[in-house]
């Protein structure tokens, strides 16, 4: 395990900041969107693209680079956010966000530079992380995959399919992230269809898990330093995060899964996230 | 190659168009090493035992679970693998039709869908176990090309053509049933382009998979009634041979559409709407009725949903009147 400088996770934890703002510029553009599980996944995204994941963004269709796909496709603001600040896109495009013709809607799409797949349909990402692991498998290649899995997003059963396929193929090559953020688009998600004991659930199927504080970063980044958890076997990190989190009257309400977003709220929103501007 | 000088998965496919593609793919997996199958739990279905006795590494088994073997096939396509995912048509089209549209077509990979057991070659199973909307399920998705081989020569061929295709392909294969042979060993099977098989000036059979050879006996017998059908094998529904269909409507009294398909959304569909744009032709429609197949033999349960060669005969004979 490689230790982390304080320096390096301030560094991480200020890029999550940014990934935030971006968040919350690109939903300004876009008149409103999904700020809630956009904003409970930036830790998790920062550490990811500025710590972990092997990519290239001068060359993103690198054979060899790390694999993530963004199963819960509704918190495509955090992912351009992110795709912005590690520059595969142009910062100025989550101005566009929603906009008419944009490479940037709603869902992530595979023709924007540094998406793997299209997603936004609930239940698809990890199959299509499991093809990319195993494309890695038979090629001989040592690039890694993470798909990040919201926690409503697990009602959908085709997630159990291929949570049972992808402990079969032993498939270490392969993480799932799950942003447990605790409320869907109703409700919270133990009111709707509870997942727990989700880590059990998972330890079930034949995964390695482990539990984190998905914004504490310093846990984040040893989670991910860690893998695979285990030799052999897929791994599960289960991220224990707060919907909205950063902006206090979105944060743990299912009101903010998607909402208007006004100049005023915007601007309340940035003096929060202390906007440098 | 055998004694009769036919290359040997001839005698191997049996007739049968689900073995064709089986053994194509096979042969393709031994020349490309990014081929790899996706079984869902049919193996056997497709005729993949030798596949997976050669390259077992190479045969990805999703078990029971279409969704997931959809997903797991596009996910490999980024990659650069080249995969075809192999199942029961009613269950790798309808089950797994979010995957198919948005990680497949959406997502414009390359991925090839091996069908098996389509239409109503199920027959005793049942209703659940029938195929009579993946046509219309697949050809309304854009960037997808589908495919109904007539025989098993033919998916054996179109099964190699799938190399030239830059985009996700739909082949819609038979049950485990002998499907009479009517085209040549040899192809050539060419995209886009539908066969005739028998030249006609009267009125034109349009027909796909296992329809076609009714519809040249339906020819023979309109024949001996002095009526002359032209007979086009329309393997590739989409897209569409608007060229052949465009000249058969000029050219003939009519056309009369035949496939084992419901008759919302399949080939006659596809016929129809380009016919009723670009030349307005009368036409009759041998398909499925808007209703659920009873239970029974396949070739009975045609028969008894209008679905024969007497009916194709019968919707000729109309149409000329």
């Amino acid at each position: 395990m490689t230790s982390n400088t304080e320096a390096q996770l301030q560094g991480l934890r200020d890029r999550a900041l940014r990934i935030r703002r971006g968040v919350w510029r690109a939903l300004y553009a876009a008149g409103s969107g999904h700020v809630g599980g956009s904003c409970s996944a930036a830790d998790v995204l920062a550490a990811l693209y500025f710590h972990h994941l092997r990519v290239r963004p001068e060359q993103p269709d690198w054979p060899e680079r790390d694999r993530f796909v963004l199963s819960k496709g509704h918190a495509n603001a955090a992912l351009a956010a992110v795709l912005a600040q590690a520059g595969f896109i142009k910062e100025d495009l989550l101005d566009r966000f929603y906009g008419y013709d944009s490479p940037l809607g709603m869902h992530p799409d595979i023709k924007v530079a540094g998406v793997e797949m299209s997603t936004g349909g609930l239940g698809h990402g990890l199959s299509v992380g499991i093809g990319m692991a195993l494309g890695a498998r038979l090629q001989g290649q040592d690039f890694r995959t993470c798909v990040m899995i919201g926690d409503g997003e697990l009602q959908e059963g085709s997630n159990w399919e291929a949570a049972m396929a992808a402990a079969q193929m032993g498939l270490s090559n392969l993480t799932a992230i799950v942003d447990y953020n605790k409320i869907q688009q109703g409700d919270r998600v133990e009111k709707t269809v509870d997942l727990d004991p989700l880590a059990d659930k998972w330890r079930a199927f034949g995964w390695a898990v482990r539990e984190i504080d998905g914004h504490d970063m310093a846990e984040v980044v040893d989670a991910l330093d860690s893998l695979p958890l285990v030799p052999d076997k897929p791994s599960m990190l289960i991220a224990h995060t707060i919907k909205g989190k950063g902006v206090s009257f979105a944060e743990d309400t299912y009101l903010w899964h998607s909402n208007a977003v006004t100049v005023e709220i915007y601007k309340q929103a940035l003096a929060e996230l202390g906007d440098p501007e | 190659m055998t004694e009769t000088g036919a290359p040997s998965w001839v005698e191997a496919a049996d007739s049968q168009t689900r073995l064709g593609f089986g053994l194509a793919l096979t042969e393709i997996a031994g020349n490309d090493e990014s081929v790899v199958a996706i079984s869902a739990d049919t193996v056997d279905l497709i005729g993949l035992r030798g596949f997976l006795q050669r390259f077992p590494d190479r045969l990805i088994e999703a078990g029971i679970a279409e969704q997931n073997a959809m997903g797991i096939a596009s996910g490999l396509a980024t990659t650069g693998m080249r995969p075809f995912v192999c199942g029961y048509a009613p269950f790798i089209t309808a089950r797994s039709m979010e995957q198919l549209r948005n990680d497949v077509a959406y997502a414009n990979q390359r991925v090839v869908i091996g069908a098996a057991a389509s239409g109503v070659s199920l027959g005793v199973a049942g209703g659940t176990h029938h195929a009579l909307e993946d046509l219309a399920l697949t050809r309304s998705l854009p960037n997808m090309t589908v495919v109904v081989p007539a025989d098993a020569h033919q998916a054996w061929h179109a099964t190699h053509a799938t190399r030239d295709i830059d985009g996700p392909v739909y082949l819609r294969l038979g049950g485990r049933m002998a499907e009479p042979a009517v085209t040549p060993v040899d192809g050539p099977f060419r995209l886009g382009k539908a066969d005739t098989l028998r030249e006609g000036s009267d009125v034109t059979v349009v027909a796909c998979g296992c329809m076609v050879e009714p519809a040249l006996r339906a020819a023979a017998a309109l024949a001996d009634k002095g009526l002359s059908a032209r007979v086009l094998n329309m393997h590739t529904i989409k897209p569409l041979d608007r060229a052949a269909l465009l000249a058969a409507a000029a050219e003939t009294r009519g056309i009369v559409a035949a496939e084992e398909h419901h008759l919302a959304g399949g080939l006659g569909g596809a016929v129809a709407e380009l016919l009723a744009e670009h030349h307005p032709t009368r036409m009759k429609f041998v398909a499925m009725p808007d209703e659920f197949a009873i239970v029974g033999p396949t070739d009975k349960v045609r028969e008894r949903h209008g679905m024969s060669a007497r009916h194709i005969e019968e919707a000729c004979l109309a149409l000329c009147a």
